[in-house]
């Protein structure tokens, strides 16, 4: 009998399987696979998920007609992941092909309670038709002083970090051309803070280093951070520095998976960071531990502060407070100049103006037990923690910080940074391998979204949004160059005009001319200090003020703080454009049952909500080519592996279906102020609507419009220009953003290079993709050598003056070292317009020197180390909807607060769309100490409420040893930990839970308006599932 | 010459990318889960069954003062023995300790075509590993693979974007796709690929070096699955006790198999024995017979 086993069932398979029986025959199922990868075509990629920007493999064949994404796996060659994936780059195969991928144009009437199907035709002209009424009925041309603003607040949008570099410059082009101000997207939320915070410290907003360089630090202090769980592959290179010997040093409320790695793990009260890091730059300071020629000839430290400079402690501010406008004049903050114009100094740092000794005065104050009182850490684990990590101050020694979300939202989350950056500058850590500040940034492109400024306040490379009373192009140009303060600055930025000139072009081409200001009268500008942040839009759209909402590739209802707020925001638009690749519970906002007033409690029905809902699918990232940059500011290339879904189209094709509609309109019509959509430089798609990234690519890098002679070289008209040095204020040169200058020359398409030589040894990987600015690897690296230009650590050179130039990674500015050419010299930190590194930063909203405050939601009554409880700079929110609780409450007795898991991504409509990824972590989890466990009658699984003065969600209780209560202030103060990663929408059955933000107070920080989404207080009850059951998950 | 896998527990940071790879790798569809809190953590699923072949236990030792000391992650999967139990057991050899010119290469496969269901190799395994489709008509064992397929039958990758790959890009990515789906892609390099007799010199020195640097890090001294049972291909390194983190350090040195091996072995000669015995009763009651017959004719 020649029938086999096998043979047999796979007869008979054919007829079980009709009758729904898979009789799994792996056997068979294992050659067709290998037959099936055989046949792949093999393409890069790079992860649409964290910041880290690993590097895929991702195989692809014809499916029907169409091609499919068949298999993901890491790419072997990448520098920085070699190979490896975490579990959510692993699952990207069913994120590709995800069963609930959005296929079609949807559409949702008002009153509706779902959506119907639509086309993309009826779609662009009934969108097209929306933007143009709400823009043309309020469409400010000139404000209350008469002044041109060419604006409308009444739209505003949100979105994306996940969208590639061509289409975020494309879309702020777009947006800036229809004349919103309020635009915002994930990097408000996420990293505001960190650029407010370094530029003023160091001169530009980046991580200073890069992923591979953590492989060469001796000390990696982890605090405001869980990068195993949030950036695992940033801890392959944490584990290889292990190996070599570092100490990695975990500060967190909670025991996470980074601190199951750490050496030192020390546990603190969410929202005492400033505290402890005070406590360290006082260990540092009576120790005498800093680095002192780094500190001496870099940083501010020797400058001289204007007399009238003060804290004021009872009150709890610096001088220049006005309480009634909660600003600060910061006239006394300034430097100290002599009739020349240059700093005064004092080099032997005694003098007691100083800053270096106004450093000491002010952390007086920050002992060790005044910090363990209230942070709640012991005070061994301070002084191991200060102990281990200021050995790093030795000349040949380099410590790194790895830090986040931990510390970024929060209402002094700028200040929260520049305390690190004080300690890295006070032990010589910046410009240097193995040291740095590394703002671990969390999406896969929310470094170029940034670049590329899709946030009201900016312009593409960090321009400033043109306020109203800035009139002139020349008036813009001279407040955006900074003066220069002493002749050895280089004050890179006193080139502004030549950026801001090129910008102009590369937005309005052709229509921008000398005789028009090059176009800057079509520029949006917004009142000087007006806040279109994102709290403040969703306030505005709360209060009615925001009549249409672009909702793009984000998920507002679960990311925003105070997401009840936010929810009923969106019930209030006349129309709303979401884009995204999964349903999500901001385009389904109407179908929330739990959607309320968050004023009355009432529920808001879909009948009474008439808001008018598009919901567009768009591609995956695997079904795109373009470029995004990660955290390390690398800008990586990738490759369209797929076809999208069903409907969906590429980001890019779907802005100039839509944006093609309003310029017909505004054609044949009329309408306010149609000039800058007419002139706006749109010629990136052909005429069937195709995207083409390198033409948007090639804008971004800019070219000469002219022949231009710069130096003794000579360009030809249309040649792409080299880098930004070349760039020109004349209107003969045209760039997207000046930062990204040189990525896209004559030399080729230098974002997709895939070189592994490595000649530095340090892992700099030089020829793979391309970095800004000017593919350096480690910012301000000139402070890596001494004045002779020779490396702090011979060991491990970033840079070295050899032979009359420098060797290594590209200098940061190309001039010699200070001791070697004293003439020709500048500083090293040329960002900065006194050429120094700032230990006193005076450009910031609320103090040159970080200071305690309490979060918004203390547990305290009073502020132990000053008068005043919360930032005073900071603004608060006091409508009917932003609710908070009293410091000290005993309704709210428990402080929480937030975070990510890696199985998990954002809000999670990616990641709960992905079966293997829920699998792992399938519900909302309250993670609290076995005492408030036991003191509450929690056993663990036990489903409970977690509820704040804004709202509640249920949780499953996780007691663990992970989380211990702390004595702050001589009281035991519990802190519970919630994940923000579930949203109702997804599992369906809403057994997955809500969004944590729900939870969370809108305030922000006072330089940024992040929200405080990290500490606030709550109050946990065990959950009677009988009595309560549509509170059950 | 056979393959293994070093997993050294001081680098696992319990991501489950090992988890997600191998479903993705091995079409395996995710499971229904709830959240328990197992282990203190995150472990999920529960168990490994037909759709999952690799698990991440949590485990967090704590002090006698109720003080956390370690939080520990443990891959958890078929151990792949020298001498495997369950091949031992399985009455119609549908498990296999692959060969190849007469050493093992590694994997312990199994043959859906030969097996009849009878589930001794999940009584056998000393691991608790093959778990049956419960929830099939027609169930099968569903075990880790060692990816046999990736092993012997690797994708080959000559060009990646339309363009050819260097010498050295094209050993490296070779070498990659060969390597199972879990250790590729395993963030911390937790886990190694290799030669087994390699692997024990790499785990003997990681050993004795952080030994001769200190810290708090320091391995038990000892390579689980060295000797235990005979020897596995996967093998651990820890810096906590085995039996506080879920190992079972009562499985002896002894193959498994070696057990019922000498009462197989006699088997046939039993049969053999027994038979003659029994044939030679059986000739000798004949004889008897046919003595008693012949006197019975004689008389008369």
């Amino acid at each position: 009998m020649g029938m086999t086993r096998r043979s047999f069932l796979g007869a008979s398979g054919g007829l079980l399987g009709f009758l729904g029986l898979d009789l799994g025959a792996a056997a068979i199922a294992a050659d067709e696979k290998a037959a099936a990868l055989a046949r792949c075509r093999i393409t890069t990629s790079i992860c649409p998920y964290c910041g880290v920007g690993c590097g895929l493999l991702v195989m692809s064949e014809e499916r029907g007609g169409r091609r499919a994404v068949v298999h993901v796996e890491g790419d072997p060659d990448h520098p920085i992941n070699e190979g490896a994936l975490c579990p959510k780059g692993s699952s990207l195969v069913q994120l590709a092909n995800g069963e609930k991928r959005l296929r079609k144009v949807l559409y949702r009437a008002p009153g509706a309670t779902d959506f119907v199907e639509k086309d993309w035709n009826w779609a662009a002209r009934e969108i097209a038709k929306r933007i143009k009424a709400t823009r043309d009925a309020t469409f400010v041309e000139k404000n209350a002083q008469g002044q041109t603003v060419n604006r409308t607040t009444a739209i505003a949008s949100v979105g994306s970090a996940a969208m590639d570099n061509e289409e975020c410059w494309l879309y702020q082009k777009m947006l800036r051309g229809l004349g919103l101000v309020a635009i915002e997207h994930q990097a408000r939320l996420c990293h505001s803070s960190t650029v407010a915070s370094l530029a003023a410290s160091f001169g530009r907003g980046a991580m200073t280093n890069h992923w591979i360089d953590i492989q060469n630090s001796d000390c990696i202090l982890i605090m405001g951070s869980n990068p195993a769980e949030n950036h695992p592959l940033s801890f392959r290179w944490v584990m290889k520095a292990k190996e070599k010997g570092a100490t990695v040093i975990c500060v967190d409320p909670r025991f996470t998976r980074s601190a199951a790695a750490a050496d030192i793990y020390a546990p603190l009260r969410a929202g005492t960071d400033i505290a402890f890091l005070g406590g360290m730059i006082k260990y540092i300071l009576d120790g005498d531990l800093i680095h002192k020629d780094y500190v001496l000839h870099y940083t501010n430290a020797s400058f001289l502060v204007k007399e009238g400079f003060a804290f004021d402690e009872a009150a709890g501010v610096f001088s220049g407070y006005d309480p009634q406008t909660r600003k600060y004049n910061a006239e006394t903050w300034q430097y100290q100049l002599d009739e020349a114009g240059e700093p005064r100094k004092d080099p032997t740092l005694q003098h007691p103006q100083c800053v270096y000794q106004l450093l000491k005065k002010h952390y007086a104050r920050y002992t060790l037990e005044k910090v363990s009182s209230v942070t709640g850490t012991p005070v061994a684990d301070l002084k191991r923690v200060y102990e281990a990590y200021s050995r790093t101050g030795a000349p040949d020694k380099a410590g790194t910080i790895l830090y986040a979300m931990g510390w970024t939202q929060h209402t002094v989350g700028t200040q929260y940074i520049r305390t690190m950056a004080v300690v890295q500058l006070l032990l010589g850590n910046i410009g240097r391998a193995g040291g740095g500040v590394n703002a671990m940034r969390g999406e896969s492109n929310v470094q170029g979204s940034t670049d590329h400024a899709l946030l009201f306040h900016i312009l593409p490379g960090y321009l400033k949004i043109p306020t109203a009373p800035q009139q002139t192009l020349e008036v813009y140009n001279a407040q955006g160059a900074p003066k220069t303060i002493g002749k050895l600055s280089a004050n890179w930025w006193q080139n502004y005009p030549k950026y801001a000139v090129s910008f102009l072009k590369a937005m309005f081409g052709d229509a921008a001319r000398k005789e028009n200001e090059f176009g800057y009268a079509w520029l949006p500008k917004i009142e000087a200090g007006a806040n279109h942040s994102w709290l403040a839009i969703f306030d505005e759209m709360y209060r009615g003020n925001v009549k249409g909402f672009l909702c793009w590739g984000q998920n507002p209802a679960c990311s925003g703080a105070n997401a009840h707020k936010t929810r009923a925001a969106l019930a209030k638009l006349d129309w709303l454009v979401n884009v995204n690749i999964f349903p999500s519970e901001s385009g389904w906002f109407f179908q929330d049952r739990n959607l309320r007033d968050p004023e009355t409690d009432k529920p808001i029905r879909p009948e009474d909500i008439k808001t008018e809902v598009f919901v567009l699918p768009c591609a995956a990232s695997l079904e795109k080519e373009g470029s995004l940059t990660n955290s390390g500011r690398w800008m990586q290339w990738r490759y369209k592996a797929a076809e999208p879904p069903g409907d969906a189209r590429p980001d890019a094709e779907i802005m100039n279906l839509i944006f093609r509609e309003i310029r017909k309109l505004y054609a044949t019509e009329g309408g306010k102020c149609p000039e800058p959509i007419l002139n706006l430089k749109w010629d990136y798609f052909d005429e069937k609507g195709e995207f083409d990234p390198h033409a948007v690519a090639k804008e971004i890098n800019g070219y000469f419009l002219e022949d231009v002679k710069v130096g003794d070289q000579t360009f030809r008209k249309g040649q792409l220009v080299p880098g930004f040095a070349n760039l020109q204020a004349d209107g003969t040169t045209s760039c997207g953003c000046w930062i990204y200058c040189g990525s896209y020359t004559d030399k080729g398409n230098m974002a997709a290079r895939r070189r592994r030589e490595d000649p530095s040894g340090i892992g700099l990987y030089p020829e793979w993709s391309w970095c800004w600015p000017v593919n350096r690897r480690i910012l301000y690296n000139r402070a890596s050598v001494d004045l002779q230009g020779r490396p702090w650590d011979p060991k491990r050179p970033t840079l070295a003056w050899k032979d009359g130039k420098w060797v290594g990674d590209v200098p940061d500015g190309p001039w010699p070292p200070m001791a070697v050419d004293p003439e020709k010299t500048k500083y090293p930190f040329i960002m900065c317009n006194e050429g120094h590194a700032r230990l006193f930063a005076a450009g910031l909203a609320d103090g040159p020197f970080p200071e305690h405050y309490e979060p918004l939601e203390s547990p305290l009554e009073r502020n132990p180390f000053n008068g005043q409880m919360v930032n005073p700079a900071t603004k608060l929110w006091k409508g009917p909807a932003d609710k908070c609780s009293e410091c000290g409450s005993k309704e709210f007795p428990y402080v929480c607060t937030t975070y990510r898991l890696t199985e998990h991504w954002q809000t999670g409509v990616m990641t709960r769309h992905t079966p293997w990824l829920l699998e792992l972590q399938p519900q909302l989890f309250v993670e609290m100490s076995w005492e408030l466990a036991r003191e509450k009658g929690i056993r663990p699984g036990d489903q409970v409420r977690v509820c704040s003065k804004r709202g509640a969600v249920t949780a499953i209780a996780l007691p663990t040893a992970r989380l211990k209560p702390l004595v702050v202030m001589g009281r035991t103060i519990h802190q519970v930990g919630l994940p923000w990663c579930f949203g109702w929408k997804m599992p369906e059955d809403g057994s997955g839970g809500d969004s944590a933000n729900l939870l969370t107070p809108n305030v922000g920080d006072a330089n940024t308006m992040i929200p405080e989404s990290k500490v606030f207080l709550v109050d946990i009850n065990k959950l009677d599932t009988r009595k309560h059951p549509q509170a059950a998950l | 010459m056979s393959k293994a896998v070093l997993v050294d527990l001081t680098r696992c940071i319990g991501c489950r990318a090992c988890q997600v790879a191998c479903k993705e790798w091995n079409r395996l569809p995710a499971e229904n889960t709830r959240f328990r809190g197992l282990g203190g953590g995150y472990e999920n699923p529960p168990a490994l069954t037909g759709k999952t072949f690799t698990r991440i236990t949590f485990h967090e030792v704590v002090g006698a003062n109720g003080a956390l000391e370690r939080s520990v992650f443990v891959k958890r999967q078929c151990m792949h023995c020298l001498e495997p139990a369950c091949a031992s057991a399985c009455p119609v050899t549908a498990l296999e300790k692959v060969k190849a010119n007469g050493s093992s290469l590694g994997p312990v496969i199994y043959h859906p075509d030969r097996c009849m269901g009878c589930r001794y190799c999940m009584l056998a395994c000393p691991f608790n590993v093959p778990t049956l489709q419960w929830d099939r008509v027609v169930p099968y064992i569903r075990k880790c693979t060692f990816c046999f397929d990736r092993q012997t039958r690797p994708i080959a990758c000559t060009e990646v974007n339309g363009t050819g790959l260097s010498d050295e890009s094209r050993g490296r990515y070779s070498a990659a796709l060969q390597t199972p789906a879990c250790v590729k892609t395993c963030p911390t390099g937790a886990l190694q690929f290799g030669e087994r007799e390699a692997l024990l010199l790499e785990a003997r020195r990681r050993i004795a070096e952080r030994r001769k640097t200190g810290g708090g890090w320091q391995y038990v001294d000892h390579i689980y699955g060295e000797k235990e049972v005979g020897g596995t291909s996967w093998m651990y390194l820890s810096s906590v006790p085995f039996e506080k983190i879920g190992f079972r350090t009562d499985l002896g040195e002894r193959p498994y198999p070696s057990y019922t091996l000498p009462a197989i072995k006699a088997v046939p000669g039993a049969v053999l024995g027994v038979g003659a015995v029994l044939g030679a009763a059986y000739w000798l009651s004949q004889r008897k017979g046919e003595k008693s017959e012949k006197k019975e004719t004689a008389k008369v």
